[in-house]
């Protein structure tokens, strides 16, 4: 009976040692792509910093209409938060590589699926980052036009082209990702529909007087034609 | 390369002519009085010269032309040419700039010596200024004559507010009008200005003659003409005429940085006619739009604004935002380092350059309205004096431009 119970005793202590050994590799692996990866990641995140500080990332985008870094904390410029995503990406990278070491089916299915889902997550912020620098320049254009025009809700409606704009992107963006599509195309939809449908009723009922006092501007008031302006500019 | 440049209906003629002492552009459309003058003037300039009228209306200075074929003087020759076209982008002064640079070809094609054009309509067209525009090129080798149209208290606003004062305190010439358009030219100034254009560097000549000219030590004048016939202007577009004019004027000022940057302070050019006087009519300004338009930008533009104007001058133009009408006057330096920030941002880019000269808008109708409001009742010599007030502010402060041209993120108040 002792006898039987030691050889069951070895035989799993073997195969449990066995099972680490085959193991062993694989953490080895890991570890490895990790610390290579955290330095890559560290190597990278300084050089991008440097480049994006020489570049005036900071003030460059506050030229292309987003908010100014006062505005973000003082440890999270968007040069510092674009190096670190960068530095996530790779750490993020090796970590994917490192579980594929295992040589597990199932790790390198998933490592494969994720992989797969790169492009998705790449094409999903390309399509926020233009969709964004489209919105501000064309709410600037509508503020800028509007306010020459006389026209006295020119920052609302520059406000309401901006988050059209946004929340088209964000749709195409989640439509891009596989995120709740139908949902999104939906609500999209709806939200899309309603805002030009309010914008119609606010032209024919609602709104008639705010929208008429908006349209002040009308020729009638303009010193062009209400008398012989005088003022000649070139 | 000339052949591209000089219309169709042109270039057939100009090849069977050999060559031309002077090349007279008419681009505005004159009636049959004023081509006349212009024809009876030529006439009158001295020498053995070949002249060649470019003009839309061939047949009739062509027949002025044949009637007194017999006579001494100038020999003229017509070639048929196209009134400036009516540009479908909305853009009349890209259009100028084509018919400019076209010119400059067929002078340039001719071997002439000289050249003038007559863009605009003026109201008394004397066969002395169309003269004298051309006499002070050929006789006293001057390359460049600009005319010093009679002015009328409220008009060439833009001219009067930004391009004149700007241009004579960057480049220290006192020059009335530097976008003309009205010019007499040498052949060493075309020259120089097609030579840009063949390196495909193209530059608008209206907005370039000037500061060309005086960058490149050429000889430049004033010419007294008649006072000009200005369109009315349209009002849901000014911010398009100033796109059109400041930018090139901006651009040409990036060009010369290093010209004007030397100059110092202004001094006065020859000046060749009598001084004439344009008749102003008493005429009321309705201010109140312009300064409704002012307050409207200050409220709604904060945001473009802050990118460009240091916060001192933001901080300004709200409480000029809260004056009254009565009391609303924007202050000259004010204004001189308003159009210097600008020009500042046109230069570095700070946003795209068609919306920051649209955003300059509601700042300049607040500032004509301030002048409007102030030389209503003034009589000509005084709107002279405030203007030469302008100018001064403008030298006054042109270091503070240089400063934050050379040191855009060290230098700013």
């Amino acid at each position: 009976m002792r006898e039987h119970v030691k050889e069951a005793l070895d035989q799993s202590t073997a195969r449990f040692l066995t099972a680490l050994a085959r193991l062993l590799p694989g953490l080895v692996a890991l570890t490895v792509a990790l610390l290579i990866s955290v330095v890559l990641a560290w190597i990278l995140a300084i050089v991008m910093r440097r480049l994006l500080v020489s570049l005036r990332f900071d003030e460059r985008l506050v030229r292309w209409g987003f908010p100014s870094p006062a505005e973000w904390s003082p440890m999270k410029s968007p040069s510092i938060l674009v190096s670190r995503f960068v530095a996530a990406l790779v750490i993020m990278t090796g970590l994917l590589i490192g579980v594929s070491a295992f040589d597990a089916e199932l790790t390198s299915l998933f490592v494969q699926s994720v992989f797969a889902y790169v492009p998705n997550i790449v094409g999903a912020m390309l399509v926020l980052l233009l969709g964004n620098i489209i919105a501000r320049f064309l709410a600037r254009s509508v503020l800028i036009g509007a306010v020459n025009m006389n026209f006295q809700y020119g920052r609302l409606l520059s406000v309401g082209v901006k988050w059209l704009v946004i929340v088209l992107a964000v749709a195409m963006a989640l439509e891009h990702l596989r995120i709740g599509s139908g949902i999104v195309e939906l609500a999209f939809g709806i939200l899309f529909g309603g805002i030009v449908l309010a914008l119609a009723l606010a032209v024919a009922f609602n709104s008639k007087e705010l929208v008429a006092k908006s349209l002040e501007r009308d020729p009638a008031k303009t010193p062009a034609e209400t008398i012989e302006d005088p003022l000649r500019h070139l | 390369m000339e052949g591209d440049l000089i219309p169709q209906q042109a270039l057939e003629t100009t090849e069977q002519i050999d060559t031309a002492d002077v090349v007279v552009g008419i681009l505005a459309d004159l009636d049959q009085e004023a081509v006349a003058t212009v024809y009876e003037a030529l006439r009158t300039l001295h020498g053995d010269l070949r002249i060649v009228i470019l003009s839309s209306d061939g047949n009739s200075v062509q027949a002025h032309a044949d009637s007194a074929s017999s006579g001494k003087g100038p020999q003229l020759s017509v070639v048929p040419w196209p009134l400036i076209a009516p540009d479908a982008s909305g853009a009349p002064l890209q259009s100028i700039s084509a018919a400019y640079y076209s010119i400059f070809a067929t002078g340039e094609k001719l071997g002439a010596r000289a050249g003038c054009i007559i863009a605009s309509k003026l109201e008394a067209v004397t066969s002395q200024w169309v003269c004298q525009l051309i006499q002070p090129v050929l006789e006293a080798e001057f390359d460049l004559a600009a005319p010093y149209y009679a002015r009328r208290k409220f008009e060439g606003l833009l001219n009067s507010g930004i391009i004149g004062p700007l241009i004579r305190c960057l480049y220290g010439k006192r020059i009335q009008n530097p976008l003309g358009p009205d010019l007499g030219f040498s052949r060493a100034l075309f020259g120089m200005l097609r030579g840009n254009d063949r390196n495909a560097n193209r530059i608008h000549p209206l907005a370039s003659l000037a500061p060309v000219a005086i960058c490149d030590n050429l000889r430049v004048c004033q010419v007294h003409v008649g006072p000009r016939i200005l369109p009315p202007p349209d009002w849901t577009n000014i911010s398009s005429l100033l796109v059109q004019a400041l930018g090139p004027v901006f651009l040409a000022m990036e060009r010369n940085a290093a010209c004007w940057q030397k100059a110092r302070r202004s001094v006065p050019i020859s000046g060749f006619g009598e001084p004439l006087a344009a008749s102003d009519k008493s005429t009321t300004v309705d201010v109140n739009q312009l300064l409704n338009s002012f307050q409207l930008g200050t409220r709604d533009l904060q945001e473009v604004w802050g990118l460009v104007l240091p916060p001192a001058t933001l901080l300004e133009l709200r409480k000029l935002a809260r004056s009254t009408p009565e009391q609303f006057q924007m202050p000259d330096e004010l204004w001189a380092r308003i159009v210097y920030d600008f020009a500042l941002a046109h230069r570095l880019r700070t946003i795209n350059r068609e919306h920051l000269l649209r955003s300059m808008t509601p700042l300049y109708l607040g500032w004509a309205a301030g002048y409007a409001r102030e030389v209503e009742a003034a009589d000509g010599a005084a709107v002279e004096r405030r203007l030469e007030r302008l100018c001064t502010a403008y030298e006054v402060s042109k270091p503070y431009l240089v400063s934050r041209w050379r040191w855009p993120d060290r230098f700013n108040p």
